[in-house]
């Protein structure tokens, strides 16, 4: 035990003091960020306010009504085209338009589906939606005149029902807030799943190619050191967690202090409301559950596979292709138990080992007992730590053998047989 | 005091060789002991049992006068293997300490060890030197300090010299020699004949997994020698006629390669040459080398194994 505690500290100890761990540490919640606001940014940004000719030959269309659209909403301007409509069309550049939709004799009962917003340069859809919800409004305030709706009648045809799904078991339910905790949390799983998996098949190879592997086995039990590998890189992984709750919970309290900030304000209030509709504390256990036990359970694997092969990295990802499906896998799983929590795929999903880590996380922010019974988490839970102990036990077996051979690279059916043979 | 190793009948199969064949044997305390083989013999096989590394199939190993026990008594054993290396990565004084630490040593413990082994081997400056910047022979020098350093009762060196130049080889057969002087024992596996003569008392050759030949340097040398002698003669000794007790095999200058006849011995080979008025500058006899024994016990057989199918 005294020398898995030895390996576990190295394994900790060489890690947590790279640049590497600091930086990533630091840039994954910056780049996080990044990533929400900046696509939310570009998007906006990327939109145009197009200048667009409307040449009509219903006759329906007038300046008036167009005007009114264009006053209440400038995220495009469309302007009716009088006179010489073919100069437009030859030349609308020159004009000044960005491009002309053609209006055909159309009868206000009927509408169209196939009018073409022509122009020689390709818009993005965000910026002809705007163009089409406009002339939509246009074209309802026409049928609305012709049938003689008034501003009242308008208003209550408006008028629509609303439902939103609520859990009786848990009031507190919020079906919005609950995906994009899931969402979180699977990701999250998923990201240290295959980044750690993989630095701990690293790891091994690198025993294996500098050569130390068989100077270590002859100290400790390569189980052992097996072990101490992975607790060490699974405690790295739990500290860079820790670390990021760390960062929320300061960005928190100092967004409340300063109290008065625009988007400070905003973050709080909203954290606030994630806080009073989901189990917070349920949800950080059961995360550091899945968290280490899905790690347990690839990381074995991928150890494994690191002690099988020689120093080319080409050998080690076919070899790991299968584990890293799995986790793929999961995360396909993933999406659909988001859209359907109590789905047969996502009941499945959250109890066969291999997916659940991914997929139960996903699901628990939906509620616990509401959308996942209690013998459902608890059956997950037992599964995967049966799971792990057996990845980790068929994968002790398999790096006894890997860490000390040289040469070819094993298949699968060898590894399994490797597995089975007696010391 | 009783043998610090004995293996009685040893066994280990793998799927398509029988690595090691049934082998008994025993290392005294204090010797310095060489397990010779060509490649693919069974020695590291044999070795890594006496590691704990593998478990034998069959047999015993007996250390330090009682059952080995795999757990607890690697703290005794110093293994560098022939396959080795180091994190390139890590400091040197901390992969010492690291490797110290598994072996069992206290902190406390391992620092002054090392300490005295740095200071030693004129390593004190590199504590804060990554193993990637250390010059090969450098770093075999800091593999051997980590192998000897808890002061193991059994050290196992497997081609100990690879990669040393002459000076550093100097360095560390003299540390053998202390180690073995302060009542370690060691293990040295090689297939460098010229080594072994040199620093070995006892010698095993084992070939397709069995024991082939046990004894000490002397022993096999006598049971392997061929009667050749060599005289130093100015005159030629190929004019020799009649009832010669020896054969002559070559001459080189003046020097006179014979073998004496069955029956015959060394004083009957003089008395002769005396009395035929040859003047003799020296007689000497010519024993085999260790090369040359290894060889003719080796030879025929191919160097690497042929698998064959084993029913464990």
């Amino acid at each position: 035990m005294n020398k898995i505690w030895i390996i576990i500290k190295r394994e900790y100890l060489t890690r947590v003091r790279k640049k590497t761990f600091i930086i990533s540490t630091l840039l994954f919640p910056l780049l996080y960020l990044g990533l929400i606001f900046g696509m939310g940014f570009i998007a906006e940004k990327s939109k145009q306010n197009l200048h667009v000719a409307i040449i009509d030959s219903s006759g329906y269309f007038t300046e008036a009504a167009i005007n009114k659209q264009n006053q209440a909403d400038n995220s495009s301007l469309l302007t009716l085209v009088k006179g010489n409509a073919d100069k437009v069309i030859a030349d609308y550049k020159t004009a000044g338009y960005d491009g002309y939709i053609v209006i055909p004799a159309i009868d206000w009962k009927e509408g169209s589906d196939s009018l073409f917003f022509k122009s020689n340069k390709s818009y993005g859809s965000g910026s002809t939606a705007a163009v089409e919800a406009k002339l939509n409004r246009i074209w309802s305030d026409i049928k609305n005149d012709s049938l003689q709706i008034d501003l009242t009648k308008q208003q209550i045809l408006t008028k629509k029902l609303g439902v939103t799904p609520k859990n009786i078991q848990d009031e507190n339910a919020n079906a919005k807030t609950a995906e994009g905790i899931g969402y979180i949390a699977g990701f999250l799983i998923y990201f240290i799943l295959l980044i750690y998996g993989s630095q701990v098949m690293m790891g091994v190879m690198e025993e294996k190619t500098n050569r130390i592997a068989e100077v270590i086995v002859s100290s400790v039990k390569p189980f052992q050191m097996m072990l101490g590998k992975i607790l060490g890189i699974g405690l790295v992984a739990l500290t860079q967690f820790f670390l990021w709750i760390a960062f929320i919970l300061i960005v928190y309290n100092v967004g409340k202090a300063s109290g008065s900030g625009g988007m400070a304000t905003q973050m709080v209030g909203s954290m606030q409301k994630i806080f009073t509709s989901v189990n917070v504390p349920l949800i950080l256990f059961c995360f550091g559950f899945y968290f280490l036990a899905g790690f347990f359970f690839y990381s074995s694997l991928y150890g494994a596979i690191g002690s099988a092969v020689n120093e080319d990295m080409r050998e080690a990802q076919s070899l790991s292709f299968p584990i890293t499906m799995l986790v793929i896998i999961s995360i396909a799983l993933m999406t659909a138990a988001i859209s359907d929590p109590t789905g047969p795929i996502a009941v499945w999903g959250s109890i066969i080992p291999f997916s659940s880590p991914i997929v139960m996380m996903a699901r628990i922010p939906y509620g616990v007992p509401g959308t996942v019974p209690w013998w459902q988490l608890a059956l997950s839970m037992g599964l995967l730590v049966l799971g792990f102990i057996l990845t980790v036990w068929f994968a002790g077996k398999i790096y006894r053998t890997g860490i000390l051979m040289y040469g070819k690279k094993p298949t699968w059916k060898e590894m399994i047989r490797w597995a089975f043979r007696k010391n | 005091m009783a043998a610090i190793l004995e293996l009685q009948n040893l066994k280990k199969y793998f799927a398509t060789q029988k690595a090691v064949d049934d082998i008994s044997l025993t290392v005294e305390r204090g010797q310095i002991f060489g397990l010779l083989g060509p490649n693919g013999a069974g020695k590291t096989t044999l070795i890594r049992m006496i590691t704990g590394i593998f478990y034998p199939d069959e047999g015993h190993i007996i250390f330090d006068g009682k059952k080995f026990d795999p757990v607890n008594d690697v703290g005794y054993i110093g293994y560098m293997p022939e396959e080795r290396g180091l994190y390139k990565k890590m400091k040197i004084g901390e992969q010492a300490m690291y490797l110290a630490q598994l072996k069992g040593l206290s902190h406390k413990d391992a620092m002054a060890k090392i300490k005295k082994w740095f200071i030693k081997f004129e390593m004190e400056s590199w504590w804060n030197k990554k193993v990637e910047d250390l010059s090969k022979g450098m770093g075999q020098k800091l593999q051997f300090v980590t192998t000897v350093l808890h002061e193991p009762k059994l050290i196992i060196l497997d081609e100990p010299f690879s990669g040393l130049d002459p000076v550093n080889s100097n360095l560390i057969k003299d540390e053998i020699f202390n180690l073995a002087q302060s009542g370690s024992t060691i293990i040295f596996s090689t297939h460098r004949m010229e080594q072994v003569e040199e620093i070995c008392n006892h010698i095993v050759l084992v070939n397709k997994g069995k024991k082939i030949l046990d004894g000490t340097v002397k022993q096999v040398k006598q049971e392997f020698k061929e009667n050749l002698f060599s005289i130093g003669s100015e005159q030629t000794l190929s004019s020799l006629n009649g009832m010669t007790p020896f054969e002559l095999i070559g001459s080189k200058d003046h020097s006179h390669v014979i073998r004496i006849k069955e029956g015959q011995n060394p004083n009957a080979v003089l008395q002769y040459l005396l009395q035929q008025g040859i003047a003799i500058q020296s007689f000497n006899e010519i024993l085999p080398s260790l090369n040359d024994i290894f060889i003719k016990l080796v030879e025929g057989t191919p160097t690497a194994r042929q698998f064959q199918k084993i029913e464990a």
